[in-house]
Parts: structure tokens; C-alpha cells; sequence
């Protein structure tokens, strides 16, 4: 048997703990739950709601109720038709962010952690982007331009792929010190074979942790953003609904309007984070409690 | 020279690359900030004329960019004078600004220190229990909680709910001075302390405690250990000592994220920091405060990162080969 063999043996039987391992792991299972509860009432919330998110139904500052589970705001809007509503943009900006940067991390990171002439400039641009205090640079290009998802999705990419770089960087770096790259390296095999064959595949895990890392941390980012009024807050979305609340809604003393659609996203986040966080922990042996 | 000379031209680099973007994002805006602010005022024509021929905004842009470069090597930096606070130079605006920012800032730094450092010590001390999964799925649920809700949440408590804390300023208006004023200002304080807290808590907390768990497993925890060393003299006087390395290497990452979280949080308290200056100085496309409040944060920001590789260099001495 050869050595890249027994290589790739080790690694399938690493793969099958670390699965088994996350099935195992409590918070790993309730992220699990909560995403697919929040999945279940988002797509049947989608099709039994009666109201339009949009619509001024005639009850006003109405307190949460069988009608109105959410309640509604202070021109009648249904705060549940339009969590629903905005659960759609938030998950469509989020995933296709953290897919973005999740690609662009692997790669940075694997050449940076691979050929030495690339780390230089590689982690240079990634360490000015961990060191640059991203929000204001958000809010800033964001409020330039009509910040539609795509806009956003691309200003996120920017900010969320030097972390994941950073992590998948380190482990080529301890990885391609193993013998059986030197000895893959002997046998004949090409830096290109060597990246794509061996290496890629073992970072796989730890760039799936920061993917689901990245969709809570872009979630959170586009709805504080939102909130802040970057874009439209007339369009209904996570942050305006709580834009509109900050005007308002202390105010009128309407806490529904906070709560729901707050522990919404909050909720959301955990799963994806909770999730995130163990599968780094269970992938990261020294961190296993 | 090695480690530190690298950082050292990574951070002009950081600089320089912060220093043009700080001058030509502003100008890729849409709208001109002369028509924006008349807009917003009774005399639109002559208005207009004046404030841009006053900052030199119908100049060709590599005029405009020498000017900027000119003026900001200058000491003290020249930044113009804002367009919305109008004949305020924008120096003094940011000057006064900081100083409320760094009490936010700094306050919140030292709690989540020394709240982590401490779950981190507690939880070194008994691997695997209540208290260790307790903490992480807290440091987990704040870390994925949007800070303007948290700040939200907070205001609803305290001030709309108990009447006990003010929910928004910096100090009261008739809080009159001496020790009467400093209180109102810790008063003014303590939600948005919190707030800013609750948010980089985890990210301090998972540092600390990766770190901690790696210290865990060398020689002289061993060796402390079979000399019969209570387990809280080896978490608190062993291992988090030796767990501070990557805490204090992150120290710029922790600074930028610090930042970052302080601009909502002053928006959502109306608290009269940088972060709220920033805010309002893109809905009026004030150049001249977004030029300078984005020079004085990434100036703190690398200030921070250097200082945190400076102290490293002085505490670890593998460093220093």
C-alpha cells in the first residue's frame, strides 16, 4: 500500500469520526433544530400567512394574537408576513456570501500556506483587511450605492474571506510539513496533484465550519446594516423593520415589535453559529471539551 | 528587526492603502455633498457655488488629491472644515468625539477581559462540566446577537421599563458640573458599556480559552499538578498567564472589531462618539469628517495592532531570534 494511500485512508476514517462526532455534540444538535424550525415556519409561514407585508391591515399597534403572532406595527403592517418576507433577501445574501467568500478563502489560503513567494502579498492584503475596522468601509460603500443583495453579497465577500484565508492558511502550513507530502513530492507528484489532490481535501472541514460561520456572521452584518437605514428602509427587511421600531416603537411602547423579529434573527444566527462552532471544535482536537 | 521590521511595512502598507481609499471612496459617491447640504437649507444656488469653490470641489481630482495628501502630512492633519457642523474644522469635531468614543471603547476592552479571563480561568479548572458548556453556549449566543438588539433590548429594560438608567446622550443637560457631571456621565455610559461588552465578550472569551486549553496540556502544568498545586493556583497563576501570547497578538484584530461594534452601538444610543459622526456623515456625504474619522480610526487600529506585536516581542522571547 502506498503512502498517499494509506493517506487518503486515514482521512476518509477521520471524515466518518467527524461526522459521527457532530451528530454526537448537544449545541451541534440544537443548531440543527433550530435551523430546520426555522426552515418548517418560514416556507409554511410563506404560504398561510394572509397578509402582505406591505398591507395596512385595519389593526394597528395590535399586540401579538392568533391574527397578528408577531403583532403589528404602528401603520398596521403584520410584523410575522413580514419576517416571513424578509427572511428570503437575509438567507439569499448570507449563503451566497459565505459560498463566495468560503471559495475564495480555500484558495488564498491553500496557495499562501503552499508556495512561500505567494504568502507575502497574500497575507498582507488579507492582514489589512482583518486590520481595517470593516463596518464604518461598509456603511460607507454601502450608502454610495443603491445597495441592492447583490451589492451587499459583494461588499461581504470583501470582509469575510481574510478570516478564512487566515484559518485555512495555518492548516496547509502544518499539513504540507507531513511526510507523506515529501514523500507524494519524491513520488512524482506535481504542486498542482500535491494542492488539489492532498491538501484541498483536508481543509475541506474546517472551510465548511467557517462557511456556516460566515452565513451568521453576514446575516448579522447586512441586518445591521439595514438598520442603520444603508439602503432602503421602505423595502421590508430584517434591519427596517427594527429601523422602523427604533423611531417608533419605544415610543408607542409596542415591545413586540422588537421582540419577535429580533430573537428571529437571533435565532437564526445561533443555529448557524452553533453549527459553525462545532464543527470547528470536534475538526480542532485540542479545543474538544 | 525581522518580526517586528515586517510588521512594521505591513502596517505603512495598511496605512497607505486606508489613506487612498479614505480619499477616493467619499468621491465615488453619487450626488454632490455642495447640492446634498442645499438641498437640505433655503438657498440653493448661491449656496452651492460657495461651498465648492470653498473646498475646491470643482478642481481636477489629482489637484484635489495632492491637497489631501498635503494637508494630511501636515501637523497637526488638515482635514478641512465639516459640511454639516459647518464652520467646525473637522480636527477639533473628531478630537472631541474620540474622547467619548475611547471611553466606550476602553471601558468594554477592560470588561471583557476581565470577564473572559475569568470564565477562561474557572473553566480551565474543571475540563468538560456545567460551568465550561455554560459559558461557551453564552459567548456563543451573544457572539450571533445583532448589537443594535441587545442595545435595543437593554433600553426596553432599563429605561423604558425599570426608569432606571437614561437611554440616550453622553450626560444630561442640566447635569451641572464636578462630581455631579462625571455622574451623569457614568450613567450615560452604562448601556452602551454593556452593550459594546456583550458583543466582542465571545470573541475575547474563544481566544482565551483555545489558548487556555493548549496551555493545559504542557510539562509544567503536569509538573505543577504532581507537586500537589490546587487546580485555581495552575489556571490562574500558570496557565492564563501563559495563554496571553494570542490575546495580545490579536490585539489590532480585537481594536478593528472594537470599532466596527461601536459605530451601532453609538447610533443606537445616540452617544456622541466618532461612530455617530460617522453615521451622520454619510447621510449628508460630509467628505471632510468621513476623510478624517476614517484616518483617526485606522490610525488607532494600526497603533493598536504594532503596540500588541511590540509587547510581543517583549514577552515572548522566541521572537526575538
Amino acid at each position: 500500500m502506498s503512502i498517499v494511500e494509506s493517506s487518503s485512508k486515514v482521512t476518509t476514517r477521520l471524515k466518518g469520526s467527524v461526522l459521527g462526532a457532530l451528530f454526537r455534540s448537544r449545541p451541534a444538535k440544537l443548531g440543527g433544530l433550530l435551523l430546520l424550525a426555522f426552515f418548517i415556519i418560514i416556507i409554511a409561514g410563506t404560504f398561510l400567512t394572509p397578509y402582505n407585508p406591505y398591507e395596512n391591515t385595519p389593526d394597528v399597534n395590535a399586540p401579538p394574537s392568533f391574527a397578528h403572532p408577531f403583532g403589528t406595527d404602528n401603520v398596521g403592517h403584520d410584523l410575522f408576513s413580514q419576517v416571513v418576507f424578509g427572511a428570503y433577501s437575509s438567507m439569499y445574501v448570507g449563503l451566497v456570501s459565505a459560498i463566495g467568500s468560503s471559495i475564495i478563502g480555500v484558495v488564498v489560503g491553500t496557495l499562501a500556506g503552499y508556495y512561500r513567494r505567494l504568502e507575502g502579498i497574500l497575507t498582507g492584503t488579507g492582514d489589512i483587511i482583518l486590520t481595517f475596522p470593516a463596518f464604518p468601509l461598509l456603511i460607507l460603500l454601502g450608502s454610495m450605492y443603491p445597495p441592492t443583495d447583490e451589492l451587499l453579497i459583494a461588499l461581504l465577500i470583501l470582509v469575510l474571506w481574510a478570516p478564512i484565508a487566515r484559518a485555512v492558511r495555518s492548516q496547509v502550513l502544518s499539513l504540507k510539513e507531513r511526510p507523506y507530502v515529501d514523500s507524494a513530492r519524491t513520488g512524482g507528484m506535481k504542486d498542482r496533484q500535491i494542492i488539489v489532490q492532498i491538501l484541498m481535501p483536508q481543509v475541506v472541514s474546517i472551510a465548511v465550519a467557517y462557511f456556516v460561520l460566515s452565513v451568521a456572521a453576514a446575516v448579522v452584518l447586512v441586518t445591521s446594516l439595514e438598520f442603520l437605514g444603508v439602503g432602503n428602509p421602505d423595502i421590508v427587511s430584517w434591519g427596517s423593520i427594527l429601523y422602523w421600531a427604533q423611531q417608533f416603537a419605544f415610543y408607542l411602547g409596542d415591545w413586540w415589535w422588537v421582540l419577535g423579529p429580533g430573537l428571529s434573527i437571533t435565532l437564526v444566527a445561533l443555529g448557524f453559529a452553533l453549527i459553525g462552532f462545532s464543527i470547528e471544535e470536534v475538526m480542532n482536537p485540542r479545543l474538544r471539551v | 528587526m525581522d518580526f517586528l521590521g515586517k510588521r512594521i511595512i505591513l502596517s505603512l502598507v495598511a496605512f497607505f492603502a486606508a489613506l487612498n481609499l479614505d480619499f477616493i471612496l467619499p468621491r465615488l459617491a453619487p450626488g454632490s455633498a455642495a447640492e446634498i447640504l442645499a438641498s437640505g437649507s433655503k438657498l440653493p444656488a448661491v449656496e452651492v457655488a460657495l461651498i465648492t469653490a470653498r473646498f475646491g470641489l470643482n478642481q481636477p481630482l489629482s489637484t484635489q488629491y495632492l491637497l489631501y495628501l498635503k494637508n494630511v502630512f501636515s501637523w497637526p492633519p488638515y482635514f478641512g472644515v465639516s459640511y454639516q457642523f459647518f464652520p467646525q474644522p473637522v480636527t477639533q469635531l473628531i478630537a472631541y468625539r474620540l474622547v467619548w468614543t475611547i471611553i466606550l471603547v476602553a471601558s468594554s476592552f477592560f470588561l471583557s477581559f476581565a470577564i473572559s479571563y475569568t470564565l477562561a480561568g474557572i473553566s480551565s479548572m474543571k475540563r468538560g462540566g456545567k460551568f465550561e458548556f455554560g459559558s461557551v453556549f453564552g459567548s456563543i449566543m451573544l457572539w450571533s446577537t445583532p448589537a443594535f438588539w441587545i442595545g435595543m433590548i437593554l433600553i426596553w429594560i432599563f429605561g423604558v421599563w425599570l426608569r432606571l438608567l437614561p437611554i440616550s446622550g453622553n450626560v444630561a443637560f442640566n447635569a451641572g458640573t464636578g462630581l455631579n457631571y462625571d455622574y451623569s456621565v457614568l450613567v450615560h455610559a452604562i448601556l452602551p458599556v454593556l452593550t459594546l461588552t456583550a458583543v466582542v465578550f465571545g470573541q475575547s472569551y474563544f481566544i482565551l480559552r483555545g489558548a487556555a486549553q493548549e496551555t493545559l496540556k504542557s510539562d509544567y502544568v503536569l509538573s505543577a499538578r504532581a507537586r500537589g498545586m490546587t487546580e485555581r493556583v495552575i489556571a490562574f497563576g500558570y496557565v492564563l498567564r501563559n495563554s496571553l501570547l494570542p490575546v495580545i497578538s490579536l490585539l489590532g484584530y480585537s481594536v478593528a472589531s472594537l470599532l466596527s461594534a461601536v459605530v451601532i452601538v453609538e447610533a443606537v444610543f445616540g452617544y456622541p462618539g466618532i461612530g455617530d459622526l460617522i453615521v451622520d456623515g454619510v447621510v449628508n456625504r460630509d467628505y471632510p469628517v468621513l476623510e478624517g474619522s476614517f484616518f483617526y480610526v485606522t490610525l488607532v487600529v494600526i497603533l493598536g495592532s504594532l503596540l500588541g506585536d511590540f509587547l510581543l516581542l517583549k514577552l515572548d522571547p522566541r521572537l526575538r531570534r
